[in-house]
């Protein structure tokens, strides 16, 4: 075999390892609604709802339960991830990477400010003051902002075809949820708050994204997103969550009241769900580029309303069949795109 | 902090209508069978790569 087989047949190895990758994330994406809605009606976070509603009403305290929720997400991804890194043999490489903090580390870090408190805080204040549809939607608009600024920033290219893609895909996910907006935004009862909200969680992914791509010139996924979580632990732990307690919200009463086995046991699976996808989705990234590995990973939408039908019993109506099928035509559209146009995911 | 019988009877009601059996613990098996189906791969993809 020459030279070119060689490299042709090791290209579309890494293309299909890329789009595997995509998908994880996209299947566990969908799985995570599961304990991510169910943890909601459990204790603390009930009660500790029940509670910051009475004095400031049930925004704020949606937003305030949300920090904490989130918070404690965070750490158990931080559990899942160290177990994925352990089973790989990577934890050496950990060490090894946190030390770099100027090449790499810094990158992480910053990546992990744009995903956590700006992209899933807003994700939640676009919920809380619009609606769980609006959220979703918003949030499906993130690969147009992460293909432009890798495009922009690096250099990144991106196809006609990986475009035309990721905009059926996104067309589909405004289907699945487009009944639920209309409804919500129909209610004339919609707070600016809200669409800042929507507007955070689109950019902060998208910017995310950009950003550990760049990370990711130099070090590992696995190892990348385990920083960027770190990260996004010490915002939450160190700062977010105590200056709410500062401020008077009870966060600290609450957060030592979980130690109970079902709503430890809800928490895990949301970490393991939430890390696993997020490490998949970075690992995408080097070997398809930020913009495909974001469009395929939106198929979540799709499968987080197939987990909910199989588990939750919600039959699906016709848009989310409709959606689902334009999602379906997307994702073949980008899968089915030769090899060779993905020789060199950069322009340089 | 214990269940509230309150706060256990809104964390079953989200199964109750779920059209597979034993879907309170169904859905742990598969996200389970996910997650080591994923952990495999990327040790496959770590000896490929």
């Amino acid at each position: 075999m020459d030279l070119k087989a060689l490299q042709k047949q090791e290209r579309q190895k890494r293309v299909k390892y890329g789009y595997m990758w995509a998908l994880f994330c996209a299947v566990l994406w969908g799985l995570w609604y599961l304990p991510g809605t169910a943890v909601w009606v459990l204790n603390p976070f009930d009660e500790m709802y029940g509670e910051i509603a009475a004095g400031s009403g049930d925004g704020v305290a949606l937003v305030v339960v949300a920090v904490l929720i989130t918070a404690f997400n965070a750490l158990t991804v931080i559990l899942a991830l160290m177990v994925w890194n352990g089973t790989l043999g990577k934890l050496g490489e950990m060490k090894r990477t946190l030390k770099e903090i100027k090449p790499c580390t810094k990158w992480f870090f910053l990546a992990s400010i744009f995903g956590g408190p700006i992209a899933i805080l807003g994700s939640f204040m676009a919920m809380g003051f619009v609606g769980g549809a609006f959220a979703a939607v918003a949030a499906l608009l993130y690969p147009v902002v992460g293909s432009a600024l890798a495009a922009k920033w690096y250099g990144e290219k991106i196809s006609k075809r990986a475009f035309a893609g990721i905009v059926i895909i996104i067309l589909g996910g405004i289907t699945i949820f487009g009944g639920g907006v209309l409804t919500e935004l129909g209610s004339g009862n919609v707070m600016w708050l809200g669409y800042l909200g929507g507007l955070m969680a689109a950019t902060g992914w998208g910017i995310e994204g950009a950003i550990a791509g760049k990370g990711l010139d130099i070090a590992e996924p696995d190892i990348g997103i385990t920083l960027r979580f770190l990260g996004e632990n010490i915002i939450w732990w160190i700062i977010i969550v105590p200056v709410l307690a500062i401020a008077g919200f009870p966060m600290f009463k609450y957060a030592l009241l979980v130690f109970e086995p079902l709503v430890l046991l809800v928490l895990v699976f949301a970490g393991i769900t939430f890390g696993f996808c997020y490490v998949s989705w970075y690992k995408s990234f080097p070997l398809i580029g930020v913009g495909r590995g974001q469009g395929i990973a939106n198929l979540y939408g799709l499968f987080a309303v197939i987990s909910i039908y199989l588990f939750f019993g919600d039959v699906p109506s016709w848009t989310i069949i409709v959606g689902g099928a334009l999602c379906l035509i997307g994702s073949t559209v980008m899968f089915s795109e030769d090899t060779g146009e993905i020789e060199s995911l950069r322009g340089d | 902090m214990v269940q509230t019988e309150a706060a256990l009877e809104a964390y079953n009601a989200y199964w109750a209508n779920s059209p597979l059996p034993a879907a309170d613990i169904l859905w742990m098996v598969v996200i389970l069978i996910v997650a080591i189906l994923a952990l495999w791969q990327a040790r496959v993809f770590v000896s490929k790569f």
